[in-house]
């Protein structure tokens, strides 16, 4: 299993070939058995790849200038625009492209900034516990019990229209709480085991018990609330997009969604203007949640649906029959 | 008892927190806020209002300090200024209007898909082994994370364009009386299908999953295999023994999920034209009506702290031994 939870210390360092030729079987094993009957992990990591690779080569895919007027108003797709034409004439295909790179950037550099804040609170209140912990459990409580996205709109209400940059910087610092406690709570529950106490016994310093021997034991969680965190931001980029917060000038799945609502192409029927973005963000959020969830299961292989269930349920009933209780 | 007080004053502690937030907001904005306000204004205002908001901004003569102290004093009073959107009516009455929508939509979808997200997750760890609990889940957590304003926006044009079966904007029709009557509140009812099930659609997965993985962990327990060598029926053992326990953890999350729904809330109302505080807040976005802005969002927060007291009150009914 792709289990990265537990850090050997004693195991040996990859010297020779062999050795890497080990590490490297046992990495395609543990990553056959983390797709092995787990249609949900290979449908979002599929989805994800394609969406990736999409924005990766969005300047060789594209067809046209996003930024340019290439088309008559609301075109129909067609052979020449793929998706069809956007009110100001701009080729929707190109642009959705383009627009993932901008949009896919600010959620996963709002992901980064969130788990960074997220962890340096989380593992220092855990580990140190008192007065410390006392007060980043109250500012993180305080955080969370507000409701971030008006705060956020209200923050790019009165900045006035913001660039993509200071979208993801304040999505970043208001999103970190929830991932700050759920990190807390791991952390003391694991300041506690043999290993923590005998690397203090051993006189190893808090920063070296921080990053070393307790970092690596909440890579699953941090993962997670990375994903999470990066679903969310998406949607917040998205929000504030079509409310006219974002930069508009910019193309991003938010700013064709406001360039789409001000043109009302819904009513009009240019319904490919609207939806196209709209279904970009929703098969991103859903693929990334498939995942998500995927990664739950490995650290917690109590989660696990799939055929090994139904392998079970055949045993069960055999066993049941053997014994006459069927 | 000292529990409820506890978690009072760290309400109390929030609300003053965003009255501060509130406060260095107009300070923090590029150029003189009254000056901007002014423009939007558009010569509206005359220049005793325009001093009244000064006022109630706290931009008085004196030190910090007490410019703070004037504008605590213009919160706890109410005493919010005019809307420069809608002119002579004052801010707290434009926010007093919308507001119970608001939370009609968000308090009511929450708590609809907390019990539909909670009966599904119990059903699907019960029966992981079928199809129900093997496909339903991911299915759930799939459609669930498309952004709020996605699976509004999709709800409207499938629903409410295409099909054209359910209206796609006002919170009831206008041509209507808004009484006790069953016509009201079936128009009501009407509006709120599409926003309101939007909104289901998105909170729902949480429930499923946290429900789902606190129950897995409680059917290892001694006491449900007990439950079931004793022959109790299924539905006993998977309401009365394992939910009934695996609801605690569950419950914690609530806290978290109501700030949530008043944000999806907001964007729903724009996408559906829902004339809750969402729609309004739009609106004064448009028109740089600052004071309509910062009081919704003082609003906002103060009912989302009254319900994370409520769902306190909730938690303590639950586990009455925290509140010792």
């Amino acid at each position: 299993m792709n289990n990265s939870i537990t850090s050997d210390a004693n195991a040996p360092v990859p010297g020779h070939k062999s050795e890497f030729k080990k590490k490297c079987h046992s990495a395609w094993i543990k990553t056959k058995a983390f797709f092995h009957g787990n249609p949900p992990a290979i449908i979002g990591v599929s989805l994800i790849t394609v969406i990736l690779l999409g924005a990766l080569f969005a300047p060789v895919l594209s067809t046209h200038n996003p930024e340019k007027r290439v088309a008559r108003p609301h075109e129909a797709p067609s052979a020449e625009h793929v998706l069809g034409s956007t009110r100001n004439g701009r080729d929707v295909y190109s642009q959705v492209l383009h627009g993932a790179r901008k949009s896919l950037t600010v959620a996963l550099f709002a992901g980064i900034i969130a788990m960074t804040i997220a962890i340096a609170v989380g593992v220092t209140s855990g580990y140190l516990g008192g007065k410390i912990d006392e007060w980043m459990n109250f500012i993180t409580n305080v955080f969370l019990v507000f409701p971030q996205l008006p705060l956020l709109i209200v923050l790019a209400a009165f900045l006035g229209q913001v660039g993509s940059t200071v979208i993801t910087v304040l999505l970043g610092v208001t999103s970190w709480p929830w991932g700050a406690r759920v990190i807390r709570s791991q952390t003391m529950a694991i300041r506690n085991k043999e290993f923590i106490i005998s690397a203090e016994v051993m006189g190893e310093s808090k920063i070296r018990i921080i990053l070393v021997e307790i970092l690596p034991n909440l890579i699953s969680i941090v993962f997670g609330g990375f994903l999470g965190t990066v679903i969310y931001a998406m949607g917040a980029e998205a929000g504030l997009g079509i409310l006219g917060l974002g930069d508009a000038t910019e193309v991003s799945w938010g700013s064709m969604l406001y360039w789409a609502q001000v043109s009302s192409s819904l009513y009009t029927g240019a319904w490919w203007e609207m939806l196209v973005p709209a279904i970009a963000l929703a098969l991103t959020g859903g693929a990334l949640a498939l995942i998500n969830m995927s990664i739950d299961q490995v650290s917690n292989p109590k989660l696990k649906t799939g055929p090994h269930m139904k392998l079970w349920k055949k045993m069960n009933r055999e066993t049941m029959k053997r014994r006459g209780l069927l | 008892m000292s529990f409820l007080l506890r978690r009072l004053s760290f309400y109390f502690t929030a609300f003053l927190i965003a009255i501060s937030f509130n406060f260095m907001l107009p300070r923090m904005m590029p150029g003189d806020p009254i000056d901007a306000l002014f423009a939007a204004a558009q010569g509206k205002m005359d220049p005793a209002q325009m001093d009244a908001v000064r006022e109630m901004y706290g931009f008085v003569d004196g030190n910090v300090f007490e410019q703070y102290l004037s504008y605590m004093q213009s919160v706890f009073t109410l005493d919010l200024g005019p809307s420069v959107l809608m002119f002579p009516i004052d801010v707290t009455t434009v926010v007093g209007m919308s507001l119970p929508w608001t939370m009609f939509l968000a308090l009511g979808s929450l708590i609809v898909a907390l019990i539909l997200g909670v009966t599904i997750g119990t059903y699907s760890s019960y029966r992981r082994e079928g199809f129900f609990g093997q496909f339903v889940p991911p299915f759930l957590a799939f459609i669930s994370n498309f952004p709020y304003i996605v699976t509004a926006l999709l709800l409207f044009y499938f629903f409410g364009l295409q099909l054209e079966l359910l209206p796609l904007a006002y919170t009831y029709d206008p041509a209507i009386d808004p009484g006790f009557t069953l016509e009201f509140i079936g128009s009501v009812a009407k509006h709120a299908v599409l926003p309101m099930g939007s909104m289901i659609l998105v909170g729902i997965a949480t429930w499923v999953f946290n429900m789902r993985n606190a129950m897995i962990n409680v059917l290892g327990e001694d006491y449900v295999t007990m439950a079931e060598a004793k022959g109790l029926s299924s539905y006993r053992v998977m309401y009365r023994y394992a939910g009934r326990n695996a609801i605690l953890p569950v419950a914690t999350a609530i806290a978290m999920a109501i700030g949530f729904s008043f944000a999806g809330s907001i964007m729903t109302e724009v996408v559906f034209n829902y004339q809750g505080l969402g729609n309004i807040l739009l609106k004064g976005i448009m028109a740089r009506d600052y004071p309509l802005i910062q009081a919704i969002l003082l609003i906002l927060v103060s009912a989302v702290l009254t319900a994370n007291f409520v769902a306190d009150l909730l938690y303590v009914w639950l586990d009455p031994r925290i509140s010792k």
